[in-house]
């Protein structure tokens, strides 16, 4: 899961870039509202964290020129919570928002709860075969045993069971799971999928050749 | 009781209290002057009477034998024959005595006919010679009669008797005594007589009645056509008074937005209005602003918060090394840091509104001040590569150094802040007027001049992109403050992409 988080105020962005980071997300970082919408016109993100005070272009100037090219998922960060700062916020395309002061384990929920829903999931549970997948206790399990899984590994099996069915090409594993900092070998893809074959079953995920990867 | 406290009660109270005094005196003296009228009317109708009935008692004597003896009476005037005289206009029983001495009283035809003797309401009379502890009757008419109680009738005569005249006269002549209905006047005549004539008072105190009746039915009138109309026009006069607290009421329950509608401006009620108006406008537009002053206060104080939840929350998910947590206490050291200073603003600001804020006024040099603050911002002048130069000329004042040193250096930091990179920044201090007059010019971008009217507001930031600085838009809003407490005045002049320029003045 690779995410986006648009911040002025340098502490809070550092601080909430390390905590979804140790949550197992790919993080990208930019702190004013241009760099942010660039970033997010060009990337397909999982979730976009969105302050709503930028310099520059603001939060809801980014969000409706956002929507006219993607659909990816928003959850504004907002200091004002009258009501019809929330309404402005949900008009014009946020999905979610949370108010400043917030606790961090808020985000994370909501974050989950609005990727979640971009992938047309009801719960956090996703059950394939004997495998199942707790996207809230970031736990995998096979045949209700758990498997340890490096964070990375983790991402890859929730990302690839949110898009059960779907083909996902190398390029956007690539792109969701690591971010723009990470010169990451083309092979490095490759041992995340066989240590997860190894460890949930070489029959998980199964391999269309020229295409990418699948889960049936 | 409430009704009391209704100033249209209270009006109509009054009011009606004076119109009752007035429709009261004026009813009373109309009817005294009926009254007075009428007692005259009856008192001169028996003084005419008095004197007719003394002439006809003195008529100058005829000649004796000129004609019949007895037609003459002691006097020796003529009388006028018997048939001349009304049968139904004297008493023909008359007393014994009176016929005994030949004392006949004939009366005019012309002046009889003031005493109908058969009107028991009529004028009567009685004609009596005061002899020696005696009185003889002479005449009187049919519908004499004594005063009742006689007591001080008999009284009278008793002392008349005891006086010879012109002693009689002394006592007191006329006499008037007023008994039961009637009244009755007698007059001593040097002859020797006294004459009684009366009437009844009946008929005067009925119209008499009457007439305060009549009085009290107008004036009653009167008085509620007065009470109707002035309910009506008081009613009028205090409608806007009542809009007034309706409106008064809907505002105290927090809609400030309400207006009282003022139709009639020219009255003092259509003036009260338009200044309430106006008060309710401003009570609005400060409501607003210390609404909009709250919120942006505690969205301030918001990101500082933020930052040290995440930063904490962050840190404690795991174990670190020591660099991470001296990195989030740094970062967290940051936060508080940025709220102590805007907490010092916002008091700042809430004292000297509240005017607490206590200067310490000393005699000064004020260049002296400036030089300092210079010196103060000049790192940070250095780091953006501005070049501050500074005109003084030493001027005395008396203020607060702190604070206005406070000001020199808010206002050379934002002429820093806001300047273009190896860009100037001029400081000038000269004496105009018997007052200081600062100048504080940059070379930066200027501002636009619709935000110029805002440069003092709080929170007014002249470039969001320092949101994440520690300036949080006060500062300039403190300067103003600042200045003003000293009685001074601060202006702001810019030309975009050339440069502002703050002008501070101070009286020395």
């Amino acid at each position: 899961m690779r995410i986006l988080i648009v911040e002025d105020e340098p502490d809070l962005l550092a601080s909430l870039a390390q905590a979804l980071r140790e949550e197992g997300y790919a993080v990208d970082t930019a702190d004013n509202g241009d760099d942010g919408l660039f970033n997010a016109e060009g990337t397909d993100y999982d979730a976009i964290v969105l302050d709503v005070m930028l310099p520059g272009m603001d939060g809801w100037e980014v969000l409706k020129r956002l929507r006219k090219t993607k659909k990816t998922p928003v959850l504004m960060l907002t200091a004002r919570d009258q009501t019809r700062d929330r309404v402005k916020g949900l008009d014009t395309g946020a999905d979610d928002y949370v108010v400043k002061p917030f606790d961090l384990d808020e985000v994370f929920a909501r974050l989950r709860a609005i990727i979640r829903r971009s992938a047309n999931k009801t719960t956090n549970i996703i059950e394939i075969g004997d495998v199942k997948v707790d996207a809230a206790a970031r736990i995998v399990s096979l045949k209700n045993k758990p498997v340890e899984l490096t964070a990375r590994e983790y991402s890859l099996v929730e990302f690839m069971a949110l898009h059960r069915g779907e083909v996902v090409t190398r390029t956007q594993l690539y792109e969701h799971l690591f971010d723009e900092n990470e010169d990451s070998f083309s092979n490095l893809l490759d041992v995340h999928v066989s240590n997860v074959r190894k460890k949930l079953g070489a029959e998980f995920i199964a391999t269309r050749r020229g295409h990418g990867y699948c889960i049936e | 009781m409430k009704i009391f406290k209704s100033i249209k009660w209270r009006l109509q109270l009054w009011y009606g209290l004076i119109l009752v005094v007035v429709l009261a005196g004026f009813g009373f003296t109309a009817y005294q002057l009926q009254r007075n009228r009428q007692f005259r009317q009856v008192d001169d109708g028996i003084h005419q009477r008095i004197g007719i009935l003394a002439n006809n008692l003195h008529r100058p004597p005829l000649r004796p034998g000129n004609g019949d003896g007895s037609g003459v009476n002691q006097f020796g005037n003529r009388q006028p024959p018997e048939d001349q005289f009304p049968q139904d206009q004297f008493s023909n029983d008359r007393p014994p005595q009176f016929q005994r001495r030949s004392q006949v009283f004939h009366l005019a035809p012309e002046n009889a006919r003031l005493f109908d003797t058969n009107d028991i309401n009529g004028f009567f009379f009685r004609i009596s010679r005061l002899v020696e502890n005696d009185r003889t009757i002479i005449a009187q008419s049919e519908n004499y009669r004594q005063p009742q109680p006689v007591l001080e009738y008999d009284h009278y005569f008793d002392q008349l008797n005891h006086f010879d005249f012109p002693d009689r006269k002394k006592l007191v002549s006329p006499k008037t005594i007023a008994a039961g209905d009637d009244q009755i006047v007698i007059e001593t005549l040097p002859s020797g007589e006294a004459i009684e004539v009366g009437c009844s008072l009946k008929p005067m105190r009925a119209e008499l009645r009457n007439a305060a009746l009549h009085l009290a039915g107008v004036g009653g009138l009167i008085l509620l056509v007065g009470l109707f109309g002035g309910w009506w026009f008081v009613g009028r006069a205090l409608r806007p008074i009542s809009e007034i607290s309706a409106t008064a009421v809907k505002i105290s329950a927090g809609d400030l937005s309400q207006r009282i509608s003022a139709a009639e401006t020219e009255s003092e009620l259509g003036q009260l209005a338009a200044v309430l108006n106006s008060t309710f406008a401003r009570l609005e537009t400060a409501f607003a602003q210390q609404k909009q002053f709250a919120s942006d206060a505690a969205h301030e104080l918001r990101t500082p918060v933020t930052v040290i939840l995440t930063q904490t929350q962050t840190a404690l998910n795991r174990e670190r090394d020591a660099a991470s947590y001296k990195q989030t206490v740094e970062a967290c050291q940051r936060a508080a840091q940025r709220m102590r200073k805007l907490i010092e603003s916002l008091l700042a600001l809430a004292r000297f509104d509240a005017g607490q804020e206590v200067l310490r006024r000393t005699d000064f040099d004020f260049s002296e001040t400036i030089a300092d603050c210079a010196e103060l911002v000049q790192p940070l002048a250095d780091e953006r590569a501005v070049k501050i130069s500074v005109a003084v000329e030493p001027v005395k004042i008396t203020g607060d150094a702190e604070r206005l040193a406070q000001v020199v250096t808010n206002l050379l930091t934002n002429a820093i802040q806001y300047n273009q990179p190896a860009g100037e920044v001029r400081v000038q201090l000269a004496s105009q007027n018997g007052l200081a007059v600062l100048t504080v010019t940059d070379t930066g971008q200027g501002i636009a001049p619709a935000d110029l009217p805002l440069v003092f507001g709080r929170f007014y930031r002249a470039d969001q992109s320092r949101t994440g600085a520690s300036n949080a838009g006060l500062g300039l809003a403190i300067t103003k403050a600042i200045v003003e407490a000293h009685g001074g005045t601060i202006e702001v002049a810019s030309e975009e992409n050339a440069g502002t320029t703050f002008t501070v003045r101070l009286p020395i």
